[in-house]
């Protein structure tokens, strides 16, 4: 379909979040007062929404993939020798609001994974079905950021219902999807004109330009150290380099957009019930890999370090994905006791690639 | 506006006292994120910390009074257990050494200082103690003599801006991970960061400089490093009139030149001049950090009074970088010993305990590990036992009456993190089931027992701690609930200002080994559980960490050298035979490391039959701490 565009002004930004919570739970980035740490979460009221606050600092994976979940709850009638049993998670029609493109991005890696495969994951799929996505264009980067080098932003371009951009004269809305069109439709939105999406693709150059030089820099050598990991070309040496650095925290798993590892646990409650959760793991954790009969194939942390990196950047997975396993967020060096977050990672393999040069 | 899902508050897990926001609705507790604006923990968490919500959220909390009758536990109202407790601890002479009183080192500083009201002024006795203090009381002598009060001098965040970091034994990034990390980050911005540690720990691995000494000398290798920086000055005509002049240097300074460079090689396995070349470093520095852990796996008082000693000697100590800090392994350990829960020197609640002919008759408990109850037999002989707890534990079994308390999100608290810094947590869950806070559950035991404390809410009880403790004076809910806590004033100890040589004495350590025993056994080291092992087994994936040692080694396991193990013959996971020198023994599994030095062994503490039947004859390991050696023999 062509993409039908608009301007909006922030009062009618403002019209729509009103006017989506009437069907829909809606979420969105807000800053908390205290800390000014910013999370995507459940707005109580439009005003809670800022579009201009730096990326989530945990991500939005948080709402359709929970950290700890109860999914069943089930009681075993001794006497009968049956099971009572019941689902515990509900369908509700979600808006996410303001979306960082890197976040989208991870959305549509976790669809891949948890529905795009032989088994569909049912939990995902409530969380996930009913769920418009608005997506929120990054007009310069944030200190940590290099989605250029991992094709994820500053701007979306797939996956979205729809899609602002702030430019001069307002929010400009792209339509990604049916869904976003019958919403437009509904509304007498100025329609957008040749000179906006001019704006929009200037604003988007320049968002581009303001990234690091590292980060720019490195868009060449993460498919370079794609290639590495991939062919196995990597050095022991290097990954026990960075498996010596690993805490073992899990912090990086926990707050990547695109992982999608967790475990399941029964526990009894106190009136003999059981409640089945499941809460998200890390390929960090020992005891994550470990096998009946006590096999583990991989003991050591820089293994379990370096299936990590496997995952995010080698084209079997991004095969899978249909785009690599990193978004280029730069949240898991933000919450790396270590110092090993991926970006980091890279420059440890190119510098084993450069021979120490660069 | 604040958000509707995420609440900040500090982690109760070490004492460490990193930042981090629990998701709730108010009711249950979904999830944990890292806190980025917070000074010490910058947006880390450990696997610990990251997994709170498992612990806050586990069905296993003890949700009402209990009174035990015939044999079992029966569920009490507030009242009526409440009004049994006042009673029957009446009928007990506290002031005879009848009643005893264990305080939690995880509790907030309100309920230990309310506690420390009910021992002093209701059950009127001084038998009392902190469950894992042994090691912080030693710290905190220490630390008083040498600058005048009894806490940590500076701060955790000076390890972001020092030039000189040293680590002395602690394994730290897995008992502290975020300091470690902090340390690591230092490190990489070209911080000198030095560890002493007989084994290579983590940490040993990523410092500038790993001193690996033989077991049982650190603190002769820290006296050490203080004779070289001392012969620098000498050689430099570099005098320190300020130094010089503090009380206790002439001592101190004999006592470092009588060092034997040949007798320090040979007990420590470290040349002197690899030490000279240290001391080079240290006297550049303009900035240095000193950290080792305190409480139950904390180093021996000669051991701290060196370290105490180096640190006035290199005279940084007065950079606003520099710091020398006992590092916690319980959230508020510096605030239940602060709240004056600690016991005094000589008379001590395990003491009493062990001693058959003591007169302790009831104790009265808080939390407790279970994997160490010492003196199991003689606690369940006594009269009344008392037991308050958030969470199920063994110690329930050992008591006539048991009460719920809040987890640390669902009541209002504040807890002294390692560096003295004060932080306080609101309450964000409504608790299940009406469970009253430590602080009004002793103020009604005090009620019934015909006392009137008048505290309506956490926020009083603190204006009675500001008025009643040192170093709190200026604080306050209001103002704590303000940014991310503050550093308890030094200022409200006379002495402070005020600093002072601790006395040493140079001995060369003698291996306990004999050819029969020739290995010496260390405890402590462990993976990141021990110190928690009650609170870890009820989450979910920390446990299953927990577990996946214990898969691997059943049994436990020691560790020894790869070599060692070829003397042996034996390999990883092979059963052995170890037995001590007084003739504990166990069987447990070998796991082979090549972090560890030869002729030497590791055992894990959190292992249980190795506390129970194998560490608990030895009383002078326990005093030891950190820096214990047992001679042993390994046989397959």
């Amino acid at each position: 379909m062509s993409m039908s565009m608009y301007i909006l002004s922030s009062g009618e930004i403002s019209a729509l979040v009103t006017e989506l919570q009437a069907s829909y739970d809606v979420y969105g980035p807000q800053v908390e007062p205290q800390t000014k740490q910013v999370f995507f979460d459940q707005l109580a009221t439009p005003a809670a929404l800022d579009l201009e606050a730096p990326i989530p600092s945990m991500p939005v994976k948080e709402i359709l993939f929970p950290q700890m979940e109860r999914i069943l709850k089930y009681k075993y009638d001794a006497e009968n020798q049956s099971v009572a049993m019941s689902k515990q998670y509900f369908e509700r029609p979600k808006a996410l609001f303001g979306l960082r493109p890197c976040d989208l991005s991870g959305i549509l890696v976790l669809d891949r994974f948890f529905l795009g495969q032989e088994f569909v994951d049912d939990v995902y799929l409530t969380h996930r079905r009913q769920c418009l996505l608005i997506s929120n264009t990054c007009l310069h980067p944030f200190p940590q950021c290099f989605c250029v080098c991992t094709h994820s932003g500053p701007d979306a371009d797939e996956g979205f219902d729809l899609d602002l951009t702030k430019l001069q004269d307002g929010y400009l809305l792209r339509v990604g999807s049916e869904k976003g069109q019958a919403i437009a439709d509904a509304h007498q939105w100025q329609v957008a004109t040749p000179r906006h999406a001019k704006e929009f693709k200037a604003v988007v150059d320049r968002s581009i330009d303001l990234f690091p030089e590292m980060a720019t820099d490195n868009k060449a050598w993460v498919a370079k150290v794609m290639n590495r990991i991939t062919t196995g070309f990597v050095k022991q040496e290097t990954w026990e380099y960075i498996g010596d650095q690993c805490f073992e925290c899990g912090a990086c798993s926990f707050v990547c957009p695109t992982c999608s590892c967790f475990n399941i646990e029964d526990t009894q409650t106190a009136c003999g019930e059981c409640e089945r959760l499941r809460m998200r793991d890390s390929c960090s954790f020992e005891g994550y890999a470990r096998m009946a009969g006590d096999h583990n194939p991989r003991q050591p942390v820089e293994d379990r370090r370096n299936k990590r990196f496997f995952c995010k950047l080698s084209y079997p997975q991004s095969k899978k994905y249909l785009r690599p396993g990193c978004v280029g967020c730069g949240r898991c060096q933000w919450v790396c006791p270590g110092d090993i977050g991926l970006p980091n990672v890279v420059q440890y393999i190119r510098r084993e690639i450069t021979g120490g040069q660069n | 506006m604040n958000l509707v899902n995420y609440k900040p508050c500090v982690c109760n897990l070490c004492g460490t006292g990193c930042g981090q926001f629990l998701k709730t609705d108010g009711h249950k507790v979904y999830g944990v994120s890292p806190l980025i604006a917070h000074p010490v923990s910058k947006g880390k968490l450990c696997i610990r910390g990251w997994h709170s919500n498992e612990l806050l959220s586990t069905n296993e909390r003890i949700t009402t009074p209990l009174i035990r009758e015939n044999g079992e536990l029966r569920e009490a109202s507030y009242d009526e257990a409440i009004a049994l407790v006042a009673a029957r601890m009446q009928a007990f002479d506290g002031a005879a050494g009848e009643i005893g009183v264990l305080a939690s080192a995880r509790s907030s500083n309100e309920d230990s200082f309310t506690l420390a009201r009910l021992t002093r002024d209701v059950f009127k006795t001084t038998l009392r103690g902190i469950g894992a203090e042994a090691g912080h009381r030693k710290s905190m002598a220490a630390l008083e003599q040498a600058f005048g009060y009894p806490g940590a001098h500076g701060s955790l965040t000076a390890i972001d801006h020092a030039d000189y970091i040293l680590v002395v034994g602690t394994d730290i990034t897995r008992q502290n991970p975020v300091i470690g990390g902090n340390i690591h980050a230092a490190q990489r911005r070209g911080a000198r960061v030095v560890t002493l540690s007989s084994s290579r720990t983590q940490i040993a691995k990523l410092s500038t400089k790993h001193f690996q000494e033989k077991p049982g000398t650190l603190g002769l290798l820290v006296n050490a490093l203080g004779k070289a920086l001392m012969a620098i000055r000498t050689v430099n005509h570099d005098r320190r009139a300020n130094i010089d002049q503090l009380p206790g240097y002439a001592d101190y300074a004999a006592a470092l030149r009588s060092i034997s460079s040949v007798a320090l090689e040979r007990a420590s396995g470290i040349r002197y001049e690899e030490i000279e070349e240290e001391a080079h470093h240290l006297e550049q520095a303009r900035s240095i950090v000193i950290l080792f852990s305190s409480g139950i796996s904390g180093l021996d008082r000669p051991t701290i009074d060196a370290i105490t000693n180096l640190a006035l000697l290199s005279d940084r100590m007065d950079h606003p970088h520099s710091a020398v800090i006992p590092v916690a392994g319980i959230s508020n350990l510096q605030g239940s010993f602060d709240m004056g829960m600690s016991g005094e020197l000589g008379n001590s609640v395990f003491k009493a305990l062990a001693t058959p002919d003591s007169r302790i008759r009831a104790l009265f408990v808080i939390d407790h590990d279970d994997g160490i109850i010492r003196d199991k037999e003689r606690i369940a002989a006594l009269d009344f036992v008392v037991y308050a707890c958030a969470y199920k534990s063994a110690f329930m079994e050992l008591a006539d009456v048991v009460f719920p308390l809040p987890a640390y999100n669902e009541t209002d608290g504040t807890y002294t993190a390692s560096d003295k810094r004060v932080q306080i947590t609101h309450k964000n869950v409504d608790s299940r089931h009406h469970v009253l806070p430590g602080w009004s559950l002793f103020e009604r035991i005090a009620n019934a027992s015909g006392q009137h404390w008048g505290y309506h809410n956490a926020a009083q009880v603190f204006k009675d701690i500001a008025a009643h403790t040192r170093g709190y004076g200026d604080l306050s809910h209001e103002l704590l609930s303000k940014g991310f806590g503050q550093h308890w004033n030094p200022q409200g100890f006379a002495g402070c200002g005020r600093r002072k040589f601790n006395a040493i004495n140079i001995e060369y350590w003698e291996s306990p080994t004999t050819p029969e025993f020739p290995f010496a056994l260390m405890i402590g080291k462990a993976q990141h559980y021990w110190h928690q092992n009650n609170l870890m087994r009820k989450t979910i994936v920390p446990r299953r960490e927990y577990d996946q040692t214990l898969w691997l080694y059943p049994h436990g396991y020691i560790e020894i050298s790869p070599d060692d193990a070829v003397r042996l013959k034996v390999r990883d996971k092979w059963l052995v035979n170890v037995r001590s020198s007084i003739g504990t023994h166990m069987k447990i599994a070998v796991k082979i490391s090549p972090d560890v030095q030869d002729g030497t062994a590791y055992i894990p503490y959190f292992i249980k039959n190795m506390i129970s039947d194998f560490l608990l004859p030895y009383e002078n390991a326990y005093a030891a701490g950190e820096e214990s050696v047992i001679p042993i023999q390994i046989q397959e």
